[in-house]
This record gives C-alpha cells, sequence and structure tokens, in this order.
C-alpha cells in the first residue's frame, strides 16, 4: 500500500476553502429574484378530521401570491417506503384527517415573513377533534382509538400495526431449556433527534417552461427528485434539484417531507421562486426526530457463556404515519444478528402507529438502542457467570469468513481484532476489575469502564440503487469528476477525488467535482446507506480506469509503444524502461482529439451492491441478502459519576474501528469522534419531550446537545481489513452511523461498573441515577 | 401588522463603510444577509444559543441574531468575509482545514471569529480556555475535537502551523 499516493492520505477537504471562507452556499443562503416567503399551517390537534378550511382571507391580504390546500393538490401518497406490503400511507398536504400535531394543512407564500404569517393566521379550519393515543404499546390495545387500519397481514388482534418483520431460525424453546443461564429483559429507550445544524430549508421555483427548480438541504437529490416527481405528478426530467452544501443531516435529511412538496406547489400556482425555512422551534415541533423502540430480550447461554439463542420482541412507536418504522424493525434485528454468532433466534418486531410527530432514520437506524439492549444484557450474563465483559463478546463475536444467516458473507470481519485492540489500548480488563474493587469504598466520586460493539451493513439496494460517475478530461490535463454524490459534510467530494485522483495519477486540487445536481450529473445511490464510498467510490473508480485505458491507448499510439509499457505520473505518460519517452497528458488529449475525430476522453464508470440480488431484503421475513461488506468496531467508554448528584461525566471513548480501508484517515477520525459526541448526549441528557403529541422542549435551551465543555477525549485503534489496489475492485465498510450505538452501550456499561446502577431506559439522567442508588441502598438495608 | 419607517443607518465592516436603508427593528444578521450579502454568517437556533451567527464586534464575539443592526453603528464589525486577506487564508482557518476541524461547515464562520477573538487576546491559550472561549458556539458534526487541535495548533504570532 506504499505506493499509494492519495487513498489513504488525510487529505484535506476539497470543499474546506468555501467552508472557512463562508462563501460556500447553503439552502438556507439561496437568493432569488421575486423570492417569496413560504410558511406552512399545522395542525394544533393530534388527531381530528377536517370539516372544512377557509383560505379566502388568506387569499384576500396584499401581498399573499399563492394559498394550497389538498384541493390544490393531485392527493397522491407517499411513504419512505412504498412496497406492495407497505404502500405510501401519507398524503403530501393533510386532506380530511389530521393525525399527528404539527401535520401540514395550508400553505402560503407572501412577499415577506411577516405577512405570510398573517396569511396564515387567517386561514380557518375548522376540526371535529377525535381521540388520540400516544403511546405504542397502549396503541396497540384493541380498545386504543384507531389512526390506521392494522396491517392486514399482520394475525394478532392487535390495533394500529404499520407493519411488522418477522424471522426464526434453530429452535429457541428447546436451546433455552439446554441453557446454564436464562435472562429476560427490557429496555426502553427515548425520543432523540439530529440536532443538524441547518434546519429544515428549500427554495423551489417553477418556470412558465414547466420546470421545476429545486434547492433543498437533502442527503441524497435523486431520491428528492423522484418522490417529489411523483406526488406533484410531473416527469422526473422536469424536476431539477440542484446542488447546495448541506449543513448537517445524520439521517434527517432523507425522504420527502410535506413542506418540500407544499414549497413546490406554491411555485407551480403562482410561477414565483417559494422559499421555505424552518424556524428551530419548528424543526422541533414539525420535521421528523429519531426512532425510539422498546426491545424485549431473552437470552439464553451455556456455563462458558456461548449464546445458545435470543428471542426477541421490539416495539416501534412509528407515529402518525409509517415513516421508516418499519425499516426500523427489520434493521434492529439485522443489528442483532451482525456481530455474535446466535445459532437459535425467534424475532418479532411491531411498528405502531401513534398519534406522535413521524419518524424517521437517525445515525445508527436502530442500532443504538439494539446495541444498548443487547450489550447491557451481555454484562448481566457475564457478572452472573463470573466472566469479564471482554470474554464473553471474544466468545461469540464472528470470525472471519462467517456466513450471517442470510446468507451474507462477512469476509475480513474485524470484531475480534477490535475487541482485541480496544481492550488492549485501554488496559480494559484490569480498569474493569479495579472500578469493581472500588464501587463500595466510600468515594463519592465513582470511575468506572464499559465495552460496547457494534456492525454496520453498507450501501444495500434501496432506491436509487446504484451510482454512476462520469470523469472528463479538460485540454490541459485536468479532470472534472461528475457524480450525484451529496457530500453533507462526511467528506464525499473529497474520498472520490482520492480515487480518481489515485487512478489517473493527477493531483487532488487538479480534480474539479461536479455534484448533486440531478440535471447535470449522474444518478447517485446518496449519502444515507452507508455506501457512498464503496458504491459511488468504486463507480468512480472504473469511469477513472475507463478514461486512463483510453490516454493509455492514444499516448501508446504518440510514444510508439504498448499500453502495458507505459506509466502514469503526475499527469504525464513515459515508457517504463525508458522514461525519457514520456507525453504530457495535454498532448495526449490534444492527440486524441485530432486523430480519433474529436474524442476528448470521457471515462463512465457503474457499481452497484451485489450483483445478483433482485432487490433489497425483505421487511417482513428478513430473507434475502442485504449487502457484501460488514464493518465492526468495539468501543470503551471511561466514565466519572458523582453519586451525590448523580452526574455522569463521559471522559474518554476509544475506538477500535474497522471500517474496511480507510480512504481518509482525518475523516474516518472526525465521524467516529462526531458520533462518540452524539452517543453521549444522547446517552445522557437530549429527549424531546411532547406532551399529548406536541413538543415541549422546542429549543437549544432545553433540548440541550453537546458543547465544546462536554468534549470526550477520543482515542482510535485502526483494524485495517481490506486493501486498496490501483486497478482492482476495493471493498470497504461503513464508519458513519453505528458508533453511536456502540458509545451508548459503552457507557450504559460503563455506568455499571462505576456504580453498580443498571439502567434499562435511556437517557441516564441524573435522578435516575439516584433513584437507582437510592434503590439499591433500600435493597441493602432490607 | 403595523410598519415601522425605515431609517439609514450606517454600518462598518470588514473596514469599510455602509450606509443602509432599514427598518430598526432588523438584526445585525438579517442586513448583513440580506443587505450586504455577506452569507457566511448563519441562523440556527433563533435564540442566541448556538453561535453560528457570530461576529465580531470591536473585537468581540457577538451574536448578531440577538443584536439590533441599528445598535451595531459606530461600531467595527468583522464577519468571516473580512477574515481572509485576498488569496490567503487566515492562519486560524488554514489550521481548520489541515485538522479536519470542517465537516458540514455551517457552525465553521462563527467558530472561526470565536477562535479569532480567542487568540487576539491571548495567544497561546490552554485547552480549557479554548473549549471555554468556544463553548457557545454548538457543532454537531466534530465532537470539537479537531477543532480543538486546529485551534491550538495556531501559532503564538499568528502565523499558523502544526
Amino acid at each position: 500500500m506504499d505506493d499509494l499516493s492519495y487513498v489513504g492520505k488525510s487529505v484535506p477537504r476539497k470543499d474546506g476553502p468555501t467552508k472557512v471562507s463562508g462563501s460556500a452556499e447553503y439552502t438556507v443562503d439561496v437568493s432569488l429574484p421575486g423570492m417569496l416567503c413560504g410558511k406552512v399551517l399545522r395542525s394544533p390537534h393530534p388527531h381530528a378530521r377536517i370539516v372544512s378550511i377557509d383560505t379566502s382571507g388568506a387569499e384576500r391580504l396584499r401581498g399573499v401570491k399563492a394559498v394550497v390546500t389538498a384541493k390544490d393538490s393531485l392527493k397522491i401518497k407517499h411513504g419512505f417506503v412504498q412496497t406492495s406490503r407497505y404502500p405510501a400511507d401519507q398524503y403530501p398536504i393533510a386532506v380530511d384527517r389530521v393525525r399527528h400535531v404539527g401535520e401540514e394543512i395550508a400553505g402560503v407564500a407572501a412577499t415577506d415573513e411577516s405577512t405570510a404569517d398573517e396569511a396564515l393566521s387567517l386561514i380557518k379550519v375548522e376540526y371535529e377533534l377525535l381521540p388520540a393515543v400516544f403511546d405504542p404499546e397502549e396503541a396497540m390495545k384493541p380498545d386504543a382509538p384507531e389512526i390506521h387500519p392494522s396491517h392486514p397481514k399482520v394475525p394478532e388482534p392487535f390495533r394500529n400495526i404499520g407493519g411488522k418483520t418477522q424471522t426464526s431460525w434453530g429452535d429457541v424453546e428447546k436451546a433455552f431449556e439446554q441453557c446454564h443461564l436464562v435472562r429476560e429483559d427490557r429496555f426502553v429507550t427515548h425520543l432523540r433527534t439530529h440536532a443538524y445544524m441547518e434546519p429544515q430549508a428549500i427554495v423551489a421555483s417553477y418556470d412558465h417552461s414547466g420546470k421545476l427548480n429545486v434547492w433543498l438541504s437533502s442527503m441524497g437529490t435523486f431520491l428528492k427528485r423522484a418522490k417529489l416527481a411523483n406526488t406533484l405528478g410531473l416527469p422526473y426530467g422536469n424536476v431539477r434539484v440542484l446542488k447546495t452544501y448541506v449543513g448537517g443531516a445524520f439521517g434527517g435529511k432523507i425522504d420527502l417531507f410535506n413542506h418540500e412538496y407544499i414549497a413546490s406547489l406554491l411555485s407551480m400556482k403562482c410561477h414565483l421562486p417559494v422559499r421555505i425555512v424552518y424556524s428551530r422551534e419548528e424543526v422541533f415541533k414539525g420535521a421528523r426526530h429519531a426512532q425510539p423502540l422498546i426491545v424485549e430480550l431473552k437470552t439464553g447461554v451455556t456455563r462458558d457463556g456461548t449464546i445458545l439463542a435470543h428471542q426477541v420482541r421490539t416495539i416501534n412507536d412509528s407515529g402518525a404515519y409509517r415513516g421508516s418504522g418499519v425499516v426500523v424493525i427489520f434493521l434492529a434485528w439485522g443489528f442483532l444478528m451482525a456481530p455474535y454468532k446466535i445459532p437459535n433466534l425467534k424475532y418479532e418486531g411491531y411498528s405502531v402507529y401513534t398519534n406522535n410527530l413521524v419518524r424517521c432514520p437517525q445515525r445508527g437506524h436502530g442500532a443504538p438502542a439494539m446495541r444498548f439492549a443487547v450489550e447491557s444484557q451481555f454484562d448481566m450474563i457475564a457478572e452472573q457467570l463470573n466472566m469479564d465483559p471482554l470474554e464473553i463478546r471474544l466468545k461469540n463475536a464472528r470470525r472471519p469468513g462467517d456466513i450471517l444467516p442470510n446468507e451474507d458473507f462477512v469476509k475480513n470481519f474485524g470484531l475480534v481484532q477490535s475487541l482485541d485492540g480496544v481492550a488492549r489500548r485501554t488496559n480494559f480488563v484490569e480498569k474493569y476489575r479495579k472500578a469493581q474493587g472500588e464501587r463500595k469504598n466510600g468515594s463519592k466520586i465513582k470511575r468506572g469502564v464499559g465495552i460496547g460493539t457494534c456492525s454496520y451493513f453498507g450501501g444495500s439496494l434501496i432506491y436509487p440503487n446504484g451510482s454512476s460517475v462520469i470523469v472528463k478530461l479538460n485540454d490541459d490535463g485536468g479532470v472534472s469528476l461528475v457524480t450525484g454524490a451529496v457530500d453533507m459534510g462526511q467528506g464525499a467530494e473529497t474520498v472520490l477525488s482520492q480515487i480518481v485522483a489515485e487512478e489517473m495519477s493527477v493531483p487532488v486540487e487538479d480534480i474539479q467535482v461536479y455534484a448533486a445536481d440531478t440535471e447535470t450529473t449522474t444518478v447517485d445511490i446518496g449519502s444515507w446507506i452507508s455506501g457512498l464510498t464503496w458504491v459511488t467510490g468504486n463507480a468512480a473508480k472504473k469511469a477513472a480506469e475507463n478514461a486512463m485505458k483510453k490516454l493509455l491507448q492514444v499516448a501508446a499510439e504518440e510514444l510508439d509503444a504498448h499500453p502495458s509499457e507505459l506509466e502514469a505520473k503526475n499527469k504525464e505518460i513515459f515508457v517504463k524502461h525508458a522514461p525519457d519517452r514520456k507525453i504530457s497528458y495535454k498532448d495526449v488529449i490534444a492527440a486524441s482529439i485530432q486523430k480519433k475525430r474529436g474524442d476528448s476522453i470521457i471515462g463512465e464508470g457503474h457499481f452497484r451492491t451485489m450483483k445478483d440480488e433482485p432487490t433489497h431484503p425483505s421487511l417482513a421475513t428478513t430473507h434475502g441478502r442485504w449487502t457484501e461488506n460488514y464493518s465492526s468496531y468495539a468501543q470503551v467508554a471511561e466514565v466519572e459519576v458523582d453519586t451525590e448528584t448523580g452526574m455522569m461525566k463521559v471522559l474518554k471513548v476509544t475506538t477500535a474501528h474497522d471500517c474496511g480501508f480507510p480512504f481518509n484517515p482525518m475523516l474516518v477520525e472526525g465521524q467516529i469522534d462526531g458520533q462518540v459526541s452524539m452517543g453521549q448526549g444522547h446517552v445522557l441528557y437530549e429527549e424531546v419531550l411532547a406532551d399529548k403529541g406536541a413538543v415541549i422542549n422546542p429549543s437549544f435551551l432545553e433540548y440541550r446537545i453537546p458543547c465544546a465543555l462536554d468534549m470526550v477525549e477520543t482515542d482510535y485503534v485502526d483494524v485495517i481489513t481490506e486493501e486498496y489496489k490501483k486497478g482492482e475492485h476495493f471493498d470497504t465498510k461503513e464508519v458513519g452511523e453505528g458508533y453511536v450505538a456502540g458509545t451508548i452501550a459503552a457507557v450504559a456499561n460503563a455506568l455499571y461498573n462505576a456504580t453498580g446502577v443498571r439502567l434499562n431506559q435511556t437517557p441516564f439522567y441524573p435522578h435516575r441515577i439516584i433513584e437507582a442508588l437510592e434503590r439499591m441502598e433500600k435493597e441493602k438495608k432490607a | 401588522m403595523e410598519k415601522k419607517s425605515k431609517r439609514l443607518i450606517s454600518l462598518f465592516v470588514n473596514d469599510q463603510e455602509y450606509e443602509i436603508a432599514t427598518y430598526p427593528n432588523r438584526t445585525l444578521l438579517e442586513v448583513l444577509r440580506e443587505d450586504l450579502s455577506m452569507k457566511g454568517a448563519k441562523e440556527a437556533c433563533d435564540d442566541g444559543v448556538c453561535g453560528a451567527c457570530t461576529v465580531l464586534m470591536d473585537g468581540t464575539p457577538v451574536r448578531s441574531c440577538l443584536l439590533l443592526a441599528v445598535e451595531a453603528q459606530g461600531r467595527k464589525i468583522t464577519t468571516i468575509e473580512g477574515l481572509s486577506r485576498g488569496e490567503k487564508l487566515h492562519p486560524i482557518q488554514q489550521a481548520f482545514l489541515d485538522y479536519g476541524a470542517v465537516q458540514c461547515g455551517y457552525c465553521t464562520p462563527g467558530m472561526v471569529l470565536t477562535a479569532k477573538a480567542l487568540l487576539d487576546l491571548k495567544a497561546k491559550p490552554t485547552d480549557e480556555e479554548i473549549l471555554t472561549a468556544i463553548s457557545g458556539n454548538f457543532c454537531r458534526c466534530t465532537g470539537y475535537n479537531k477543532i480543538l487541535k486546529a485551534i491550538s495548533s495556531v501559532d503564538a504570532d499568528g502565523q499558523g502551523g502544526h
């Protein structure tokens, strides 16, 4: 790997200079002549029938250019999942019923913000209130208010079931009988949010030619285009989503959101550009947050800690529409089965409608909840068996070459190396034992360590399923890289440039990236299923190889040599055994244009996960392959707990990561740091609170995210399991999502190690820690 | 809604004077972004909590979303657009690139300006002083680790370096 010049190096970000100088244009910065301010009227009720909507007052107001309701819409439903089992279930603007506080009922576009606000206040909506339910287990009861009919293929007499995932292998009942120890525990995770710094934002501009131009803050412009075109009844080619910089997403900016549809509809009605930018309050009250999950986990092990069986039931509160609820109950199964061997399994997951806000993916999408549950229970079992937490994990971790129950192949799976690596780096076992010994020593401040692990799929088949990349040679030998990839901060444009630079022997600074524009760039899988570096990266590699082949062919003719005798370096091609015989790319391109009838040399490349799989695995049965690459990692958290106040601090998180091959170590570290920080916030204090479906802490004053003084020290152990070779296909793995899960699990176990407090419910508020300590004290006395 | 009449105000931004007719209830952030097209300062929380709208007023970081434009008259305002000199990035900006302190970049302008104010006051701050200074600038991407490294790498003489 020493001969690599760009890949595997900490190349600074391509978009860095524009970002540090303040000139990077985000959606909130887009300004068009005549642009109007768009606003959305939202339901104040969690569940109601819309009797009537009177917009006449708003329409008469001076400065109002358009008002839209469902009357202006084609009433085509959309959904995060749209399959025959799970058809779309949400109107992009409410038709006759609202099912959550904040549901979009009407939109206005006016010349300024205060006029738009006034127009909203003039819209009269008559509601007939319906009973509502906010707890998923309440919503499942036979007498619960019906939000949507229960899914026809779910046999149980539950209400409000949006979907179910069910799978099993082996014989769990028989296995439990053979177990030395069987534990049943219930874990509850809470409603967290992404807290992307740039709010939801869109500028939609429909022109007289019938073209809708859209700038929006997203994770995949091609997916947005498809869903906008479908709901608006426009051909895909008439909807152009243009590139803007994205001020963070973390899962929260995929799928179509109703305000995006409404902005587009408003612009189509008045033929003027319409901008909708959420206030932070609106983000909290109206945007989608993450997926809370209940995990009921029964596990049986042998005397030596070998897992024989898991029986698992998960319940997801999907909110008022399906959103990604039916995905999270599938993914939670995946994050259960990937890292550790499970000979017998029975899994069922329910996604339940409630009158809460709709949910969407968030970094990890099911992994944080599932790994918190499993890893917490691992430590409980280990303690009962008198094992240490490392030992039980090493015993059960999948090994390289294992075949997963879904027939995926984990190949060079690095979990054992990660566990070993992180334990060695942190002296984990020693620190763990020391903290155990000091738990009862009378000191008020306790320290502890905990371990957590996760494994993650990458680049699975979800629309648009694959990526295409084009590289164009410029006359001077520089390269234009054309890709649909969205760089939302993770560094997609930089990594793709590194790959093209490596394959074409062109410096990274000579590569210009044209990205994320649905009209002028190529289709891309998107930045939302942890597969961009692998999927789009391989497409970029193929495109670069394709262009290089043409370059070398022309150069061979010019140098009177065979292409195999040639080598490229820094935009020059020379004969290997006679380096004096050389030609610049510039001259090769000129020769190609002259002698090949104008061929200026363009390379194209395409890539998709798994060539033999027609589609993604079944969300209902889990059958079907998922991906070809599984990352794995182990993290150790070191915490300090003040047993008088219940305040807990995460001091340090050490991460041993098998992300395959780190294309840009600096960016890899950045992803891990960000996830450690987010995991810390989520497990300690971040929670979206709601009263009867209405968010009651809708600001950064009341929903606290980690600030610099909360910074967690981070350390990394590289477990490199793949390599990059010029001219060959490469494999690499996820690094941007699952570390939130590992961090949360590690912190939960560190809390126990420090204090003996085992919390089965997140977040770990000080009062929960204090209450648990008091309970322990009482039990001791009794 | 009743509209107040506009007032002519004079702002001194990045060493240049601007005369602007504006309503007195508009914030400095609105005037910078909408009237002067300086869009580096961002709105992200509306509460003065997150620091994305940070600019310097007489060298001190202020929340431009909480400050009325009329209040900034007669003061020296520095925005991110005024930090680099021609082609050359300011050493703090360069350090942010070199150390991977930028991801989505939305908080970066405010963060860099807060760092500048700190380093102008104290050439070699401790880690604790840096973290305290930037504790009012939220970043969701980086966990602050690389931002800390970037700021502490900037040389005492302001030349930047590793």
